[in-house]
């Protein structure tokens, strides 16, 4: 596995995504410039101009035309992704901390930071497929969070609800379409920052990554925490693979700590468990800080992790990680084989 | 080419001999390659001719639509106007990385030293022990002082197994001998074997049959000669046979006589093999 080295960004990566069509990996940094490469051979697509701030997240419509970012300069911002073309921008009295599409692309939903007077919200937009096309200022729906401030949301199977992690540790469901909370539950420890979550490719049931150190697979529904994987740091993403049964989980020191613990101490790894057995099966080293963000290809292919580093490692993974499996899914993979 | 283009007559043809070069040629081949002769001047002024086959494969692969159509679009933002392929200054390949998925993965494995790596890379070959061919080392087997490896025992390939495991535990590869031990050839591992038995006269009987019992095997063997030990390998848990016994004779010719006539013998289900033990160290 030779990882391809994307250094396009001056600042620490915040947030990189594929395209649900995997040609496209797009990277957000605390420098002001959102990046599109193809995610084959790494070369850049194009960039983003327009944010006036540190940037901590994309997201990208179902058809890749559109895409949507969120900064620190209060704004969250709509482009075209074929030209670069800013379409659209939303403001807000404090940092978008996270945007993200609906399964159908109709929708966008944006979390803001909790600061100076204001309470951290979830707002909902109604986005119009076409680029051409004016979109709309209002929103459609707004969550304020008032216990405790949400870091990341996202929409679940059919758009039915919003999932919200919070600062505390606690996960809470919304109606999404009538904004009603309908469940909170205590998954994380408590006053641990949840930093990251990601859905499964039928958004059922997603994967969170928190700073207490562990990560839990969680059925959208119920909130029930069906798998949790134990780590020694503090995590800040977390993907679940399609094809194999893995999550791939990113972390490592807080940045602040960085500079007075070796590369190899500070576990600046991606590491690789395996979903059902929740048993760690092996790591892939190559940062000089920790992994803010982990994307996986949609077809599992591959996956990218952006490090506080600056470079974006993208990997396609060999035969090996295809091969792998426990005795029990062997002994399954051949009973089925002599059907 | 503007020379050839611009050339009228055969005599010029002539005068620019060192300098016309030939025309390239293809050759179709009956394998489906091509042959193609190229010839150039190089810059000390020598002619090159260059031979290349080449065989021209169709790859048909299918392609999003979209994809497809963003591929040869033209770049922007800071890309605008560069060719198209990778640029040097933002994108980069990193040295290769050896990702091998494997069960039970331990943060440990890679923070050790050389013994910790050494072990490492025995884990990743598979660990078989040479005894019974469980999935631990020769040295954890519970019938290594009992049994011999089975197969070729390479002495080497023991020590080394020693070395790790030494590692494992944390002793650091100590070179102690008891007292007792000294002088004796391959110390160590043979420690506290039960029986003093004479490997020239063991035999290893394989595709023993579960359910078979050590007085099967002794009333079996006992035919060709005085047996002095028969070991049946039984699974701690169920009881049952492992599959494998070892029979040892007073004299060697007994063995000798009883591995010829008892391999191939079926006993129960099973076709036995018989063969001589190898040597332990």
């Amino acid at each position: 596995m030779r990882p391809i080295l994307l250094s396009g960004h001056e600042r620490a990566l915040t947030q990189v995504k594929y395209n649900p069509d995997g040609d496209l990996i797009f990277s957000v940094s605390k420098d002001h410039v959102v990046c599109a490469w193809f995610s084959h051979n790494g070369e850049r697509f194009g960039t983003y101009h327009g944010h006036q701030g540190a940037l901590w997240t994309v997201d990208v419509d179902p058809t890749s035309t559109l895409l949507a970012t969120g900064g620190a300069d209060n704004t969250m911002r709509l482009w075209e992704v074929n030209t670069g073309e800013l379409l659209s921008t939303w403001d807000f009295p404090t940092a978008v901390k996270r945007v993200e599409f609906s399964p159908d692309g109709r929708q966008l939903l944006c979390v803001t930071e909790k600061r100076s007077g204001h309470l951290g919200t979830v707002v909902v937009f109604d986005i119009n497929p076409d680029p051409k096309a004016q979109q709309s200022k209002e929103h459609t729906l707004r969550i304020v969070c008032e216990d405790s401030k949400a870091t990341v949301a996202g929409f679940s199977y059919l758009a039915e609800f919003i999932i919200v992690c919070h600062e505390d540790g606690s996960i809470s469901q919304y109606d999404a379409k009538t904004g009603e909370k309908l469940f909170n539950t205590q998954a994380h420890e408590e006053d641990m920052l949840i930093t990251d979550l990601q859905w499964a490719p039928d958004r059922t049931y997603f994967i969170t990554a928190c700073k207490d150190k562990t990560s839990k697979i969680v059925a959208a529904d119920s909130l029930e925490v069906l798998k949790t994987f134990v780590t020694d740091t503090p995590l800040n993403s977390a993907a679940i693979t399609p094809v194999k049964d893995y999550v791939i989980l990113g972390g490592g020191q807080a940045a602040m700590d960085v500079t007075t613990t070796s590369a190899r101490q500070g576990k600046f790894e991606a590491r690789f468990y395996h979903k059902i057995f929740q048993e760690e099966i092996g790591r892939v080293r190559g940062h000089f800080g920790p992994l803010n963000y982990v994307a996986v290809h949609p077809d599992g292919t591959g996956y990218c992790s952006g490090g506080e580093d600056g470079y974006v490692r993208v990997h396609h993974f060999d035969k090996p990680y295809f091969d792998f499996m426990y005795e029990v899914e062997r002994e399954r993979a051949q009973e089925l084989s002599n059907l | 080419m503007s020379r050839v283009a611009g050339r009228t007559d055969w005599a010029e043809e002539e005068d620019e001999d060192n300098l016309q070069l030939p025309q390239q040629t293809i050759t179709k081949n009956k394998d489906g390659t091509e042959t193609i002769v190229t010839y150039s001047i190089r810059e000390d002024g020598k002619k090159i001719k260059t031979t290349r086959r080449i065989k021209k494969t169709t790859v048909k692969t299918i392609v999003n639509p979209r994809v497809a159509e963003r591929k040869s679009l033209p770049k922007f933002g800071q890309e605008k106007g560069k060719p198209p392929g990778p640029q040097t200054d933002t994108t980069s390949v990193a040295e290769n990385i050896v990702f091998r998925p494997v069960s039970g993965w331990k943060a440990s494995n890679e923070d050790k030293g050389d013994d910790a790596k050494k072990k490492n890379a025995l884990k990743d070959a598979k660990i078989k022990c040479r005894i019974c061919s469980g999935d631990h080392w020769t040295t954890k087997c519970p019938f290594k002082d009992t049994m011999a490896p089975e197969g070729e025992g390479v002495p080497a390939d023991m020590k080394d197994d020693g070395v790790a495991e030494q590692g494992a535990l944390g002793g650091g590869g100590s070179s102690y001998v008891p007292p007792h031990l000294r002088g004796r050839s391959g110390a160590g591992e043979k420690m506290g074997g039960k029986y003093e038995r004479d490997d020239l006269a063991t035999l290893r009987v394989t595709n023993v049959s579960e359910f078979a019992e050590e007085q099967d095997l002794r009333d079996l063997f006992s035919r060709f000669g005085h047996v002095t030990r028969v070991f049946l390998a039984k699974d701690r848990e169920t009881g049952r046979a492992k599959g494998f016994a070892f029979v040892s004779y007073a004299d060697r010719s007994d063995a000798a006589k009883a591995c010829e006539k008892m391999d191939g013998y079926g006993l129960h289900h099973l076709i036995l093999r018989v063969e001589f033990a190898k040597k332990t160290n």
